[in-house]
């Protein structure tokens, strides 16, 4: 005998053959290409396009917008209250790139975006917004859904979750909120000084900037229609350029409940028994 | 393999020697390499290609080789924002201009081309018909001015299939069984596709004192106002590199793509974006056969 024994057969009922895939792929290439189809640009990775087709919905094309606010100078380090530019700046911001990224999925003819990712950056003197992701459409669809544009940051195995569970994203809701923490009095700094003690005025600047943005953020939700809110993400603290300044901010993909009532998805328990497989990461192949 | 007797291309001769020489070499990890050869993808060799380029963020002025913006032989987007306050004063930024920097763009694809079709050469000398696994990157080398374009990847033979019909091997950022599900998918990866856009801006007034915060002192604008000409550059990067990708991939689709935007801040509101886009081109080869939703599962461990 040579060799070890191979491992236990496959007796799945699996009948794709890889490599008579592979060699029609090979082939298709050693010929002259067929006229255009269908063309579509999408940021989706193989799994999320699959999942997606599994529901009957399709990439159609990579969109994005963009947004950028002003902040006048002086507001963020001396004052009372909500920093109400720096606020309305992130909000205008948000709306702004959403809407967008809307008339670019529009033009491309999807009926929502999925996957978005979410850059922001808030600057001293400027917040900004970047959204990317891929518009998608029921398979075959042509023109307008009967349905708003919806846009999303929940992944294509996210969204088909959802679907299945007969729930559907609306659009993505963000709250932000700027609010300074006052500076101690004299009195209370010298009182409190060599000693570990709460700074009430940072922790009340806190959950004021808390309040605020969740409350924008579940408004924002309402208004287009949803019932909650999921994959929220939110960030809290001071800015590097402004210490008695605290930020509070959160998005997140707004869902309503489209099937009469949730449907239980009857996922199946699995002990996997392998160990966990190395992915492949493509910059590992540049060495350390 | 005998060992061709001029190599190919602008290859070492060095190279081909070692591509002959019987072992394989390849960056793939073992479940890749597993996956590969499931799809009947035999390894024949890492192959990689380099250029380093000279870089200028401004080109070279075609008079006197000077350091200054080149405006001879500019090409593609260009939009003047002008200034709504009429003559203030000499410093007063009166107009300001976003430009698309074709010498940039052009730099980064002869450098990556460049790479590139080395890479393809090594590969195409090994007999490979495709490359798979790609990796690019662009770096600065050594010192300011100087990047660094590489491209490695394995490239790799069908059993049994046929060559590629130019001789040029197709190639694609995948490997292992995200390309294998690819295939399944019904699509054959064409090759990678990348380009960059790059677009400059000089601020104008408005553009100036909104960056900085300092608009409401000289009433240009309502203060929080949307910072247009920085929006309109950042917007049309994006724009010019996805057009340009759509006209690369002729009757294909482009899968798996990422867009990068990175903003340079050069002060007073200026700036130059650049925006990478890179991805799969894949052409289908097959009707696509759509599996059944799948059946959720929650592990255990």
């Amino acid at each position: 005998m040579n060799g070890p024994e191979p491992l236990g057969a496959d007796t799945g009922a699996d009948t794709s053959d890889p490599r008579a895939d592979m060699r029609a792929a090979a082939a298709a290439l050693a010929g002259q290409p067929k006229p255009a189809g269908a063309r579509t640009t999408s940021d989706l990775s193989i799994d999320e396009e699959l999942v997606l087709h599994s529901i009957g919905w399709e990439p159609v094309e990579l969109v994005s917008g963009m947004s950028m606010h002003s902040v006048p100078v002086g507001v963020w380090n001396w004052g009372q209250g909500e920093i109400e530019y720096a606020s309305a700046a992130y909000a205008r911001s948000f709306a702004g790139a959403v809407q967008r990224l809307h008339q670019a999925c529009t033009h491309a003819g999807g009926h929502g975006v999925v996957g978005v990712h979410v850059e922001w950056a808030v600057e001293r003197h400027h917040i900004d917004v970047a959204l990317v992701g891929t518009a998608v459409r029921p398979v075959g669809s042509t023109g307008l859904g009967a349905d708003p544009v919806f846009v999303s940051d929940l992944s294509g195995r996210d969204f088909t979750l959802l679907h299945s569970a007969g729930w559907a994203p609306l659009g993505l809701a963000a709250g932000a909120s700027f609010v300074y923490a006052p500076r101690r009095s004299v009195g209370a700094t010298m009182k409190q000084s060599g000693q570990n003690v709460e700074l009430t005025n940072f922790t009340e600047a806190m959950y004021a900037a808390r309040e605020a943005a969740m409350e924008r953020m579940q408004t924002a939700a309402i208004g287009l229609g949803g019932t909650g809110v999921v994959e929220v993400k939110v960030t809290e603290g001071p800015m590097d350029f402004a210490h008695h300044a605290v930020g509070f901010t959160a998005y997140g993909t707004v869902v309503r409940l489209l099937a009469d009532e949730h449907r239980h998805l009857g996922a199946r328990m699995v002990l996997p028994l392998d160990d966990p497989v190395v992915g492949f990461d493509a910059t590992s192949l540049r060495g350390a | 393999m005998t060992v061709p007797a001029e190599p190919p291309g602008d290859l070492p001769e060095a190279a081909v020697r070692r591509f002959a020489d019987g072992a394989f070499t390849s960056g793939l990890t073992v479940p890749d390499f597993a996956a590969c050869l499931q799809m009947g993808l035999e390894p024949v060799g890492f192959t990689q290609g380099y250029c380093v380029m000279q870089w200028q963020w401004y080109g070279m002025s075609p008079i006197g080789g000077g350091f200054g913006y080149q405006w001879g032989g500019v090409r593609g987007y260009a939009e003047t924002f002008n200034c709504p306050h009429g003559f203030v004063s000499q410093e007063h930024r009166s107009w300001g201009q976003n430009y698309e920097q074709s010498w940039l763009e052009d730099a980064w694809a002869s450098g990556f081309t460049t790479a590139y079709d080395r890479m393809l050469d090594e590969a195409a000398s090994a007999g490979a018909h495709g490359i798979v696994g790609l990796v690019d990157t662009s770096a600065p080398l050594a010192d300011m001015g100087v990047v660094e374009f590489r491209v490695q990847g394995t490239a790799v033979r069908v059993v049994d299939g046929p060559a590629p019909a130019d001789g040029r091997p197709w190639t694609t950022y995948l490997a292992g069984q995200r390309l294998a599900k690819l295939v399944e998918a019904g699509f054959a990866p064409v090759s990678i596709a990348a380009t960059v856009a790059s677009v400059g801006m000089w601020a104008n007034c408005v553009t100036q004192y909104l960056t900085e915060g300092t608009n409401s002192m000289y009433r240009a604008g309502t203060p929080g106002d949307e910072i247009l000409q920085t929006v309109t550059a950042h917007t049309v990067a994006r724009r010019i590199a996805t057009e340009r990708i759509r006209s690369q991939l002729g009757p294909d689709s482009l899968h798996g793509a990422s867009l990068t935007t990175t903003h340079r801040d050069l002060g007073e509101g200026d700036a130059a974006i650049e925006c990478i886009l890179r991805g799969n081109r894949v052409r289908r080869f097959k009707d696509f056969d759509p599996m059944p939703a799948p059946r959720p599962t929650v592990r255990l461990l």
